[in-house]
C-alpha cells in the first residue's frame, strides 16, 4: 500500500523536478551579471582574460547546451566545481550540511517545545490573559524580521552581558561541547522564536477545533480528567495536520535560515547561498536549488506518510 | 515563552549593564583575531579575486607597497631600475629586467626559493592549461632566463612601465606545482606554501584561518604567534564582534560606523587615504547632453563637495580633484578645479543651450529635457545619501536626475556592456598610476574601463606616451599633463578620496596600513601587542 504510494509519489516528482531545473537554470541566466561579473572590478584582468575564462568555464555555449551539460551532470552525480574556489561542488554542499542541521534541529527542538504546550494552554484557556498575552507575542514573533530580532540578541546578550558568544559556530580555544552549545543558543533561538510563533497559532486553532468535537465532549461526560481529555485525546487529533504544518516548514528552514545565519556568521548553507548568489556561482546554485528542492519534494511525502500512519482514516 | 522577553526588556531598560565586556579576551601577543568580511575564494595569489590579506601573511613578494605607496624590495635584494643596471632597454624595442634574489630565502618546507620558480610562475601563467586572475603584463615577457640560482633576467618584448610591480605576489613553488592542474591543486590552493612570517594552521570552512608563525623565518619570527581570520560577512556583526572583544582587527571600517567604533574602549580607528576615489561617470555614447564639456563642468559646479564629505563622510574622506590620488608620486594638485558655484552652473548650461523653456524647472533642447538616471550600489548606505544630495544639488540648476540602486554584480555587467547613463562608484586602482585603461579613447568596454567614453587626441598621446616610459621622473611629467588635460575635459566628476578606516586594538604597535590592494598586513612581522598601561 504505502510502497505502492511512495512509487508513484516519486513517479510524480520526476517530471516536476525537472520542470522546476529549467525554471531555476533559466531564472539564474536571466538576472544580470555572471560568475566572471567579479572579475570586472579589478582592473588588472583585461577583456582577453575575461574570454580566456568564460571559453574555459564553458559559459560561451548556448544556453541550452549549457543546461544540458548540467543536467547530464547532475544525474550522473557530476555536479561540477564551483566557480569560486574550483573545488567541487559536492565537498562545497557536504561541508555545510551538519552546521545547517544542527541550527535547524536545535531551533526545531526549542520551537516544539514551547509551541505545543503554549498551544495547548491558549487552546483550552480562549480569552484569559495568558491567551492574550501569547497572541500579542506571537504576532509580533511572527512579523520580527530575522536580522533584526537576531541582532538584538547579539548586540543585548553578547555585547552587553557578554553571557553568549555573539557569532560563529566554535572558539578557537575552548571546542568543547559546552563552546558549541554556547555558539547555538543565539541563533538557534533568533530561527526557533520565528517558527514558534507562527505553530503556537496554528495548534492554538487546530486544538480548538478539536475540542469542539462530539468525542472530547464524550470524554469529558464519561469524567476522563481535563489533563487527560486534552493531552491524550485532544492534542493527538490537532498535531496531525500540526506535524504536516512542521515538516514542511523544516524543509524551508534547511535553506531558508539566510538571515539568522548571516547575522550570526553561521557556516551553514544560507551563507554558502548567499556568497554563490552574489557570485553568480551557477554551479553551486544549481545544485543549493535543486538539493532544497528535493528535500521540500521528500518531506511532502515523509508528511503524508506519516499522517497515513497516525491516522487510521487517511489509510482506508 | 514569556519570561525570555521580559529578561529582553529588562536588560533594554538596564542600560548600565554595559561596557564590560571589552576586557575579556583581550589582545594579545598569544592571539589577534581579525574580523574579515569574507571568506577567501583560493590562497593562491595568483587565482583569487579578492584582496590579498590573508595570502600577504603567508607568501611574499619580491617587492611590496609601504604605507606611502613607495615599491619597496622584500624577496629582491633592490628594485631594479634602469640607474641600477636592472633594467636595460632593448634596440628592438623591448626590455630586460634583471631581479637579483636576496640569498638565503627558503620556503617553508625548507626547500630553496630560487629564480627556477619564477621562471616557473612565468611559465604556468602564460600556459593556457592556467586560469589566473590576471595575465597581465605576464603575457609581455618572451622568456625568463636564469643564469644563477640567485638571478632572473625576464625579457619583455615591449616597454612596460609597471615592472617593478611585476612579481608583488611573489611565486609559485616549482617542486610543489609543476606538471599538476594548479586551478584544482586544492592542496596548495588551500594551504600555500610561502615563504612569510604565517603559515596556514587550520582553514575552517565557513568560519575561519587560522595562521601560525613560522619560527624560523628569515626576517626573525613574528611576535604575534596566532592570527585568526573570522569570516563575517554582516557589518553589524563584525562591529558587534570588535566591541565584544571577539575579534581585534576590523579593516575597512564603512565610515557611517566610525563614530560607533570609537566609542568602544581599547579600540582606535586608524585612518588614512586611499589610492581611489569615489566619483560620478558620465556616460557620454548614451546621453548626448554629456558630450558637451560645458555640461560636464556644469555638473561639477552644481555640486558641494566639501559640504557632502562634511555631513555624509563625517569629514572622514577629502575632496579630490582627479584620478590620481594625493599619495601617488605621479600626483598634482596644478589642475583646473570646478569650485561650487550655484550661478556658474546655470551659466554655463545656458551657454550650452539648455534652457528651462516650459518653466516646469527643467532644462531642454530642441524639445528634449536635460534628465538622466544615475546607478548605484543598493545597501551601500553613504553611496546612497550622496546620490540623493546630488539629485537635490542637479535639480537646483534644473536637470533632472533619477537614481536607480542594484546590487554589486548586476552593477559590473550593466557598466561592462555600457548600459547605464551615469554611475556613482570608484575603482580598485592599481598601485601603477597607469590611467590608460580608465581614459585612452581606444579602451572602452570590453577593452578597457573608460566608460565615460571619453575621446580626446591630445589625452590619447599623452597616456600612451606615459605607458612607454620606463624614468619615473620623465614619467611623472607626462603623468602631470594627463592629469592637467584630464581636469580640463573634466570627463566624470570627482568627489571624494576612498580613505580607510581600520579598527585595530589599542595596544597594537608596528601597525603602519596601507593605501593600496597591498591591504595592511604587508608588514604583520612587525606588528607587537603590548600590555595595557
Amino acid at each position: 500500500m504505502s510502497t505502492m504510494l511512495v512509487v508513484r509519489r516519486v513517479a510524480q516528482a520526476i517530471p516536476l523536478l525537472l520542470l522546476l531545473s529549467v525554471l531555476i537554470f533559466a531564472l539564474l541566466h536571466a538576472a544580470p551579471g555572471g560568475p566572471l561579473a567579479i572579475y570586472l572590478e579589478n582592473p588588472n584582468v583585461r577583456p582577453a582574460d575575461i574570454e580566456r575564462l568564460k571559453v574555459s568555464l564553458g559559459l560561451d555555449r548556448p544556453l541550452p547546451v549549457q543546461y544540458l551539460a548540467w543536467l547530464r551532470g547532475f544525474v550522473t552525480g557530476d555536479w561540477g566545481f564551483s566557480f569560486t574556489d574550483g573545488r567541487p561542488v559536492v565537498t562545497r554542499i557536504a561541508e555545510r550540511i551538519p552546521a545547517t542541521l544542527e541550527l535547524v534541529s536545535a531551533s526545531l527542538a526549542v520551537a516544539l517545545l514551547a509551541a505545543i504546550p503554549v498551544g495547548v494552554i491558549t487552546a483550552v484557556r480562549k480569552r484569559a490573559v495568558v491567551d492574550r498575552v501569547t497572541a500579542a507575542l506571537t504576532v509580533a514573533g511572527i512579523s520580527l524580521p530575522a536580522f533584526w530580532l537576531g541582532l538584538l540578541l547579539q548586540l543585548v546578550f553578547a555585547v552587553w552581558l557578554g553571557w553568549a558568544p555573539s557569532s560563529g559556530r566554535s572558539s578557537l580555544l575552548g571546542g568543547g561541547l559546552g563552546d558549541r552549545l554556547a555558539h547555538l543558543v543565539l541563533p538557534a533561538t533568533t530561527l526557533a522564536v520565528l517558527h514558534a510563533a507562527a505553530w503556537t497559532r496554528y495548534l492554538r486553532s487546530a486544538m480548538g477545533e478539536v475540542l469542539l468535537q462530539r468525542f472530547v465532549l464524550a470524554a469529558r461526560g464519561r469524567g476522563v480528567p481535563a489533563r487527560q481529555v486534552h493531552y491524550r485525546h485532544a492534542l493527538r487529533n490537532a498535531l496531525l495536520p500540526f506535524f504536516t504544518v512542521v515538516m514542511l516548514d523544516a524543509a524551508i528552514m534547511v535553506s531558508g535560515a539566510v538571515m539568522t545565519e548571516s547575522v550570526f556568521a553561521w557556516p551553514g548553507l544560507g551563507g554558502l547561498f548567499t556568497e554563490a548568489l552574489a557570485r553568480r556561482d551557477y554551479t553551486v546554485l544549481m545544485a543549493f536549488l535543486m538539493l532544497s528542492s528535493v528535500v521540500v519534494v521528500v518531506m511532502n511525502l515523509l508528511a503524508d506518510l506519516a499522517a497515513r500512519w497516525l491516522d487510521p482514516r487517511v489509510r482506508a | 515563552m514569556i519570561r525570555t522577553p521580559l529578561r529582553l526588556l529588562a536588560c533594554l531598560l538596564l542600560a548600565g549593564c554595559s561596557e564590560r565586556s571589552a576586557a575579556r579576551n583581550a589582545p594579545s601577543n598569544d592571539l589577534l583575531v581579525v574580523g574579515y568580511d569574507r571568506e577567501p575564494d583560493t590562497l593562491n595569489r595568483f587565482s583569487t579575486h579578492i584582496l590579498e590579506d590573508v595570502q600577504t601573511c603567508i607568501i611574499e613578494g619580491l617587492v611590496t607597497n609601504d604605507e606611502q605607496m613607495n615599491i619597496v624590495p622584500v624577496l629582491a635584494v633592490e628594485v631594479p631600475t634602469i640607474a641600477n643596471g636592472g633594467v636595460v632597454l632593448r634596440a628592438d624595442g623591448g626590455m630586460d629586467v634583471t631581479w637579483k634574489l636576496r640569498p638565503g630565502i627558503r620556503w617553508h618546507d625548507g626547500v630553496p626559493f630560487t629564480s627556477a620558480d619564477l621562471k616557473f610562475t612565468v611559465d604556468a601563467i602564460n600556459s593556457p592549461d592556467y586560469n589566473p586572475e590576471s595575465t597581465d603584463g605576464f603575457d609581455r615577457i618572451t622568456s625568463v632566463d636564469t643564469p644563477d640560482s640567485l638571478t632572473a633576467v625576464v625579457h619583455y618584448r615591449e616597454h612596460y612601465a609597471p615592472y617593478q610591480l611585476q612579481f608583488v605576489r611573489g611565486a609559485l613553488p616549482k617542486h610543489v606545482l609543476e606538471g599538476r592542474n594548479i586551478d584544482q591543486a586544492a592542496d596548495y590552493n588551500r594551504k600555500p606554501l610561502g615563504t612569510g612570517p604565517y603559515r596556514v594552521a587550520e582553514w575552517k570552512t565557513g568560519e575561519y584561518i587560522l595562521l601560525e608563525r613560522v619560527d624560523d623565518y628569515w626576517r626573525g619570527p613574528a611576535k604575534i604567534r596566532r592570527l585568526q581570520f573570522k569570516f563575517i560577512t554582516n557589518a553589524t556583526t563584525r562591529i558587534n564582534q570588535l566591541a565584544a572583544g571577539e575579534a581585534h582587527v576590523v579593516a575597512l571600517v564603512p565610515w557611517d560606523r566610525a563614530r560607533e567604533l570609537r566609542q568602544v574602549p581599547g579600540v582606535t580607528v586608524h585612518r588614512m587615504m586611499g589610492n581611489s576615489y569615489e566619483h560620478i561617470t558620465l556616460n557620454q555614447r548614451r546621453i548626448a547632453a554629456f558630450a558637451d564639456v560645458r555640461v560636464r563642468r556644469a555638473l561639477t559646479h552644481a555640486l558641494d563637495r566639501e559640504a557632502i564629505t562634511r555631513t555624509i563622510l563625517d569629514s572622514l574622506a577629502p575632496v579630490v580633484h582627479g584620478a590620481i590620488q594625493p599619495l601617488s608620486w605621479a600626483f598634482t594638485d596644478s589642475v583646473t578645479t570646478y569650485p561650487f558655484d550655484v550661478a556658474r552652473a546655470r551659466a554655463l548650461l545656458d551657454e550650452a543651450g539648455w534652457t528651462d523653456r516650459d518653466g516646469d524647472g527643467i532644462r531642454e533642447k530642441d524639445g528634449a529635457p536635460l534628465a538622466f538616471t544615475l546607478l548605484t550600489q543598493a545597501g551601500f548606505v553613504t553611496r546612497e545619501n550622496v546620490a540623493q544630495v546630488v539629485q537635490r544639488a542637479f535639480r537646483d540648476v534644473g536637470v533632472d536626475m533619477k537614481i536607480q540602486l542594484v546590487d554589486g554584480t548586476s552593477i559590473s555587467s550593466l557598466w561592462f556592456e555600457g548600459n547605464f547613463d551615469a554611475m556613482l562608484h570608484w575603482w580598485h586602482m592599481p598601485a601603477d598610476p597607469e590611467l590608460t585603461l580608465f581614459f585612452a579613447s581606444d579602451r572602452t568596454p570590453p577593452a578597457g574601463r573608460n566608460i565615460n567614453f571619453v575621446a580626446d587626441a591630445t589625452l590619447d598621446s599623452l597616456l600612451y606616451a606615459s605607458d612607454r616610459e620606463i624614468d619615473q621622473g620623465r614619467r611623472r611629467r607626462l603623468l602631470v599633463q594627463v592629469q592637467q588635460r584630464l581636469a580640463e575635459l573634466a570627463p566624470e566628476i570627482p568627489l571624494y578620496n576612498v580613505t580607510r578606516l581600520d579598527g585595530v586594538p589599542a595596544t597594537l604597535r608596528g601597525f603602519k596600513g596601507n593605501p593600496t590592494n597591498t591591504g595592511v598586513f604587508w608588514n604583520v612581522h612587525e606588528w607587537d601587542v603590548v600590555s595595557p598601561p
